[in-house]
């Protein structure tokens, strides 16, 4: 376990080094942490991750384990693991002999490591498939052992896990979270998970890092990313669908949007709050606020209702519980009336 | 380990150019000088060899033949197997995996064992001493190749392709004609080296299935050997001209080949 | 795995393959059964002989000394070029600007008329002009291929690897081409050393790749007949006739119908006993 430390990190490919994929990024993971890096795809999610393997090393800032600086040191030898997108695993050897693979090459399988690897068999209820071999199982028994294969040495400093559930049946997703954040609370290994997909990175992480082709807009828990989000992309990135916008002349003019509105600029000073947000299941009195509100489409979930407004200051989605209007498009909206039962109702009444 | 196999592999292509290399010096050097003195670099090139080759009208006419039936053989082979790859990969039908491995055993039998009925066949039908006696000959070892070869291609080509120019109002032949076939040319090409590989290098069948009139390079080849007995020379020259098509092939299809040894339905 | 659909009218597409194929090796297999069952005196005087034939084949001394020169000889080159491959391709750069040249090089070769091949190692083997008989010769060493055996042997082994090994190693480099790089990360996070590398990761993904390979050279060199015809004439002596070779100068030189004909047959059925018995073996291992 370790402390992990990126600081203003920089990296290019080498087939085109001025072209910045990681620019001046900085980052602290705490020791034993869970933290996810939550981003689009072509954010540089993987690119920062094969940054902390040591598949690539900075052109430019430090990376530190506990301090130490792992400059010029390979995958081999930081003492990492990594859980891929799909189950990474020596087919001719038997899962046993899969888990117990790297302690054996580094000399370190002694009758503690042993103890060890029983207990975390234990813990993910492989040991009914010890003998078998990877082609004997399905996706996610082979998940599974790629998860406790990455926990085996006792003194790996992070783990690292690429989207992990991406083949894995969308149904038993919940259970293989719910698996590794057991082990990561039994066995107490700093984490990064690395996503796309916000209910993912919210399931799992203690704190996430939502990663911009710009760098990390910011970092924190899922609440507070959420309820506190500290720059429009995050607002609109996370939640779904994201956080409203109106510009702050729009909120200067005629008062604040509905409950649970959000400042979004810096440090909550006045002159730089570049808009306001608010998330759609708290906004609905939006028409005292913005001039000519039309409906553009409606959309009934079956535990979401969602209306879609454009107004002259932008478009705005307004949820609630179900949804039961079948008004027109195009037509202009007085009031927006979410009723105690949290059903949504649009009207063109004054 | 790593570096085993990097020396390995610059060791083996050495071992494939200095063959080569000779086959060329020799090709270069007047036969008086092949024979009389032995030298690791010619002291004297001349291409007289090579104009030897193009004046003879028996070398000539030689490469024709050899070409035309080669081209023969791989039309007549892509021609049958596109339409059976492509049905191999798309549909299941009555006996579709016992055919599918029966043309692969043809794969399995040697040449020779085909000599004599092969010479009979094609007299009887009045081919023999054409290039198509030995283009359909050959289709016995190509045609089952190409099949097997297109049908690992088409397979990866999604079936929505199908679908969707099926949506769009295609009629099944312009489909095949105008978007399956331009978006396999690759694989087509790779089928084609494949062919090659096999018509082009052969000499058993094409020995045995041409008389005077269509004979192939690679007999006279064999046969100048014997007649002239020594002119190396020539020989080598003559050797350095096959060598250039299939360069020429290959290097065509350089991009689709890796893909195209890699596929491999067994 | 994708369910095809089922349609019987598709064998419209395979019925032009079925007809020239059948054109060109069942009318002719069967003349060959034919013939092998009847003693030929000329196309209009003929006699059932039965299995006569087969027998005299069996045992004829001159084919079994063939067979076992032929299993000899395809042990030898398999032995050689499978690993020799597979080790040359794990030395091509996976991406590379030379990749491509390389894989043009390597691919020469197999692309070259098999009696050229034998051409150029006459060229370049013979001990008065050729570049390695002369050199072997000027070193001390005795090496003479038309007049010695084991240097016939030597040359020939020699030249089928420099002919052949290219197939296994274009064969290997697909197939290592094929391997996610995760696999690469996973083991060398794992500390595995190049040989583990090699021996646990790439060796278990080659599996089917190296299936072809020795199926494809098993086979080929089974049949092999148009290289050592130009390079040794099958001599000294009988000391390389393969089969091939042998059959060839009983149905075209000496025009011995019946018994070329159960020659045929026997090897044939050999080729495809062989090629089974280690397509079967494989599979086995599969299931255990």
């Amino acid at each position: 376990m370790a402390a992990i430390e990126l600081a203003n990190v920089s990296f290019g490919y080498p087939s085109d080094p001025s072209v910045r994929v990681i620019d001046g990024l900085s980052l602290s993971i705490a020791d034993g942490e869970r933290h996810a890096i939550l981003g689009a795809s072509g954010a540089g999610k993987t690119t920062l991750l094969n940054l902390l393997s040591g598949i690539f090393q900075p052109d430019e800032g430090q990376i530190l384990f506990d301090g130490e600086n792992v400059q010029g040191i390979g995958p081999g030898a930081r003492s990492l693991t990594q859980v891929f997108q799909f189950p990474v695993l020596y087919e001719s050897l038997s899962v046993y002999e899969n888990l117990i693979f790297a302690l054996k090459n580094r000399g370190e399988f002694d009758a503690e490591a042993s103890k060890r690897v029983t207990e975390i068999v234990g813990e993910l209820g492989l040991q009914e498939s010890l003998e078998r071999k990877p082609g004997q199982l399905d996706l996610y028994q082979k998940q599974l052992v790629a998860m406790a294969k990455a926990i085996v040495r006792s003194n790996t400093r992070l783990v690292l896990l690429d989207e992990p559930l991406t083949a894995v049946d969308p149904i038993r997703k919940w259970q293989m979270r719910r698996v590794l954040r057991r082990i990561q609370s039994r066995f107490g290994m700093t984490m990064v998970y690395v996503t796309h997909d916000q209910t993912e990175a919210m399931a799992f992480a203690e704190k996430i890092s939502v990663l911009t082709t710009e760098g990390i807009a910011q970092t924190g828990t899922p609440d507070e990313l959420y309820e506190r989000p500290e720059t429009p992309f995050v607002g609109h990135f996370v939640g779904s669908p994201g956080m409203n916008f109106l510009p702050v002349e729009a909120l200067a003019r005629d008062g604040l949007v509905g409950n649970g509105t959000t400042m979004i600029g810096f440090r909550q000073d006045w002159a730089l709050i570049e808009a306001v947000g608010g998330r759609p299941k708290d906004l609905f009195d939006v028409t005292g606020i913005v001039r000519d509100v039309r409906l553009t489409h409606t959309y009934a979930g079956l535990e979401v209702g969602l209306i879609h407004l454009e107004t002259s200051d932008g478009e705005i989605v307004v949820a609630g519980g179900k949804l039961d209007i079948g008004s027109e498009a195009g037509i202009r909206i007085h009031k927006v009336v979410r009723y105690e039962d949290g059903r949504l109702e649009a009207t063109d009444d004054r | 380990m790593d570096k085993i196999c990097r020396i390995l592999l610059v060791s083996y292509g050495v071992y494939l150019l200095i063959p080569l290399y000779w086959l060329v010096m020799i090709s270069l050097q007047a036969n008086a000088d092949i024979v009389s003195g032995f030298s690791v670099v010619p002291e004297a090139v001349s291409l007289a060899n090579f104009t030897e080759i193009a004046a003879s009208a028996v070398w000539r006419s030689a490469f024709a033949n050899s070409l035309s039936y080669v081209l023969i053989n791989s039309a007549i082979s892509l021609l049958v197997a596109i339409p059976a790859a492509y049905v191999f990969s798309r549909y299941r039908f009555l006996g579709d995996r016992q055919l599918f491995f029966w043309l692969l055993t043809n794969r399995m039998a040697p040449p020779a064992v085909f000599l004599l009925p092969f010479f009979q066949l094609y007299s009887a039908v009045g081919l023999f001493d054409t290039p198509f006696a030995v283009a359909l000959a050959h289709c016995l070892f190509t045609v089952p190749l190409a099949v097997w070869i297109l049908e690992g291609f088409f397979s990866a080509v999604s079936r929505e392709l199908d679908e969707m120019a099926h949506l769009d109002g295609f009629g099944f032949v312009e489909f095949f004609l105008k978007i399956f076939i331009p978006v396999n040319r690759g694989a087509i090409g790779v089928a084609f080296f494949f062919c090659f590989m096999f018509s082009w290098v052969e000499l058993l069948l094409a020995r045995t299935l041409s008389g005077s009139a269509a004979k192939p390079v690679v007999v006279v080849m064999t046969r100048t050997v014997s007649a002239s007995g020594l002119d190396w020379g020539v020989l080598a020259a003559a050797g350095v001209l096959t060598v250039i098509p299939g360069v020429f092939v290959v290097w065509f299809v350089r991009k689709h080949l890796v893909k195209g040894f890699a596929l491999g339905r067994v | 795995m994708i369910v095809k659909p089922r349609r019987d009218k598709a064998w419209l597409g395979v019925l032009p393959v079925l007809l020239i194929v059948a054109f060109s090796a069942v009318v002719p297999l069967m003349t060959v059964v034919n013939y092998s069952v009847q003693d030929v005196l000329d196309f209009n005087t003929r006699f059932f002989v039965g299995l006569e034939w087969y027998e005299a084949t069996l045992t004829d001394p001159r084919f079994q000394a063939a067979f076992f020169r032929q299993l000899a000889f395809s042990a030898t080159i398999l032995i050689i070029e499978i690993p020799l491959g597979i080790l040359v391709a794990r030395g091509i750069p996976r991406t590379s600007k030379y990749t491509g040249l390389i894989i043009v090089l390597l691919a020469i070769p197999l692309l070259i008329p098999w009696n050229v091949v034998g051409t150029i190692w006459q060229l370049f083997a013979r001990s008065d002009i050729g570049l390695l008989g002369v050199v072997l010769n000027s070193v001390g060493i005795d090496y003479n291929y038309t007049s010695n055996p084991a240097d016939a042997w030597v040359t020939l082994v020699a030249m089928d690897v420099w002919h052949w090994t290219s197939l296994v190693a274009l064969l290997s480099f697909a197939g290592l081409s094929a391997i996610p790089p995760a696999f690469y990360q996973a083991a060398e996070i794992d500390g595995a050393g190049s040989w583990q590398i090699f021996r646990f990761v790439e060796l278990p993904r080659l599996r089917s790749v190296l299936v072809i390979a020795v199926l494809l050279r098993l086979m080929d060199s089974f049949m092999i007949y148009t290289e050592p015809f130009v390079l040794t004439g099958g001599g000294p002596g009988n000391t390389t006739t393969f089969l091939s070779q042998y059959l060839a100068t009983m149905a075209v030189g000496q025009f011995d119908l019946g018994p070329a004909a159960a020659f045929s047959v026997v090897y044939f059925l050999f080729t495809l006993l062989f090629c089974w018995l280690f397509y079967t073996s494989v599979i086995r291992e599969d299931d255990g």
